[in-house]
């Protein structure tokens, strides 16, 4: 069987794919947990709009993100000048746009469920508002842990953006699920389940991780 | 404290309270029948709501002062240890054991200090919320109806502890429940609430066994009295 990818070069594609996929689940959350806590707290005069907004973005198709990311990056586009297109940074740009509204729409609708009674009870407390904050952030922390672990896996298995502003480069820009796409147009589908089960193992290996590491579960159970 | 011409309006309800005075150190007793605004009313006191209109004088309290427990209290995602410091820790307050024991065997949850709150049962939860408004020794208490969930002895128990604190350290309490013997025992002044505003009030033992006004004479008929 031909190896299209070495051994060597699967491990690389695999550090890049995390690399990518972490770096851009860490931006989006810095963003998205403040943004969507922010939004739920705030009243303004087009606040509706924005949460309207915010689920059509949620919702969004990669590739159109794609597309966008390519047009503003591409050598005669607007930031065409910083040279970023078929690059990591490219890639990352394109998640950090696909990610950030779903992290902030789901914490801000989990927080709109929750964060009135949380503030109500911490004023009966009496917290003061950085105190009522915190207290607010760690009482949604299941939620916001499940936002990011969703970020996670969009991130991860997604392949539409990323093949447009990263143009899947050897060594280069090849992910994963770049790879497994370009393995099954060349015919290569040993390789291609092969990789793709290397993906589904580390993406459930690390969301295991990470909720094992989580000890507490959440009662939901509401009739007592 | 002072409340006078206090307003809130809803969509399909307005409160409307001319004039209420809560002097410090008595116990307060709010009743009504279900939708005649006792929740809505007592949150605009414990300043967990603004009102649309009207004043409310807490004589020099600040909000640290004052504390609200619900019938269905906000339990942290926490320890039954940790929610009940939790009050004394925003104050950077250390508790010391003998204090901690006191309370959770108050609650009857000195077994399960280090249970998992949120999966106490409704009844204990309610307990779990009412030491933890009282570790702080707050000045003003609003209780809403935060023993609905407990056993009878359980109820018997806890007012008994607070008639009993009220002798060492005096108290300013407002309680809302549908129990007319907890209001009896504990209470010696009654607010009754009628479609929005207060209907009628005066000193407990007078208003409950010979109630003048014929809306809470209707009431305490239907409460089996
Ligand atoms: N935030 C709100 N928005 C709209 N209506 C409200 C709101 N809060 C209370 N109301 C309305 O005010 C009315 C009085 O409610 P409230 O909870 O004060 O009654 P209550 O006297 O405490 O009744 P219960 O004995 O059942 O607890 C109800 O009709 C309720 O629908
Ligand atoms: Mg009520």
């Amino acid at each position: 069987m031909l190896d299209i990818l070495h051994d060597t070069e699967i491990i690389g594609v695999i550090t890049l794919t995390l690399r990518m996929t972490l770096l851009s689940t860490f931006i989006s959350s810095a963003v998205g947990i403040p943004a969507g806590l922010l939004l739920e707290r705030s009243d303004f005069a087009g606040k509706r709009f924005v949460v309207a907004l915010n689920r059509t973005l949620m919702a969004s198709p990669p590739v159109v993100i794609g597309l966008v990311v390519y047009l503003l990056l591409m050598r005669r586009g607007p930031l065409g000048f910083l040279g970023l297109l078929f690059t990591f940074e490219a890639m990352v740009v394109a998640q950090v746009l696909l990610l950030t509204p779903i992290i902030c729409g789901m914490v801000y609708t989990a927080a709109s469920r929750n964060a009135g009674r949380i503030r109500a009870f911490a004023q009966t407390m009496g917290a003061n508002s950085r105190q009522t904050h915190v207290l607010t952030a760690r009482e949604l922390s299941n939620e916001i842990y499940f936002a990011v672990v969703t970020g996670f896996g969009r991130a991860m298995s997604e392949v539409g953006a990323i093949m447009i502003v990263g143009g899947n480069i050897r060594f280069h820009t090849r992910t994963m699920t770049t790879s497994i796409s370009m393995l099954r147009n060349q015919g290569e589908i040993n390789q291609a389940i092969y990789l793709g089960a290397v993906l589904m193992l580390i993406a459930f290996s690390v969301t295991m991780t990470t909720d094992f590491l989580r000890r507490r579960e959440q009662r939901t159970d509401e009739n007592f | 404290m002072k409340i006078s011409n206090l307003r809130k309006n809803y969509e399909h309800f307005a409160l409307n309270i001319e004039s209420m005075e809560i002097r410090p150190g008595r116990v307060y007793g709010i009743i009504g029948q279900n939708g005649c605004g006792k929740t809505t009313a007592m949150k605009l006191l414990a300043g967990l709501t603004p009102p649309d209109s009207g004043s409310l004088d807490y004589e020099g309290l600040t909000p640290r002062d004052i504390t609200m427990v619900f019938r269905k209290p906000y339990i942290l995602n926490d320890t039954v240890v940790n929610n009940l410091v939790y009050p004394l820790k925003l104050r950077g307050i250390t508790p010391h054991n003998g204090e901690l024991d006191h309370y959770l065997e108050l609650a009857e949850l000195a077994g399960h200090r280090e249970a998992y709150a949120p999966g106490l049962s409704g009844g204990q939860q309610q307990k779990l919320a009412l030491v933890r408004a009282l570790i702080f020794s707050p000045k003003l208490i609003f209780i809403d109806e935060a023993f609905s969930n407990m056993d009878i002895e359980s109820v018997a128990k806890f007012e008994n502890y607070i008639l009993h604190r009220q002798t060492t350290h005096p108290t300013t309490w407002v309680i809302i429940s549908h129990q007319l013997s907890n209001i009896k025992r504990l209470c010696s002044y009654i607010y009754f609430m009628y479609n929005g505003s207060v209907d009628a009030h005066g000193a407990a033992e007078k208003i409950l066994s010979s109630p003048e006004n014929a809306n809470l004479r209707r009431y305490l008929q239907h409460e089996g009295m």
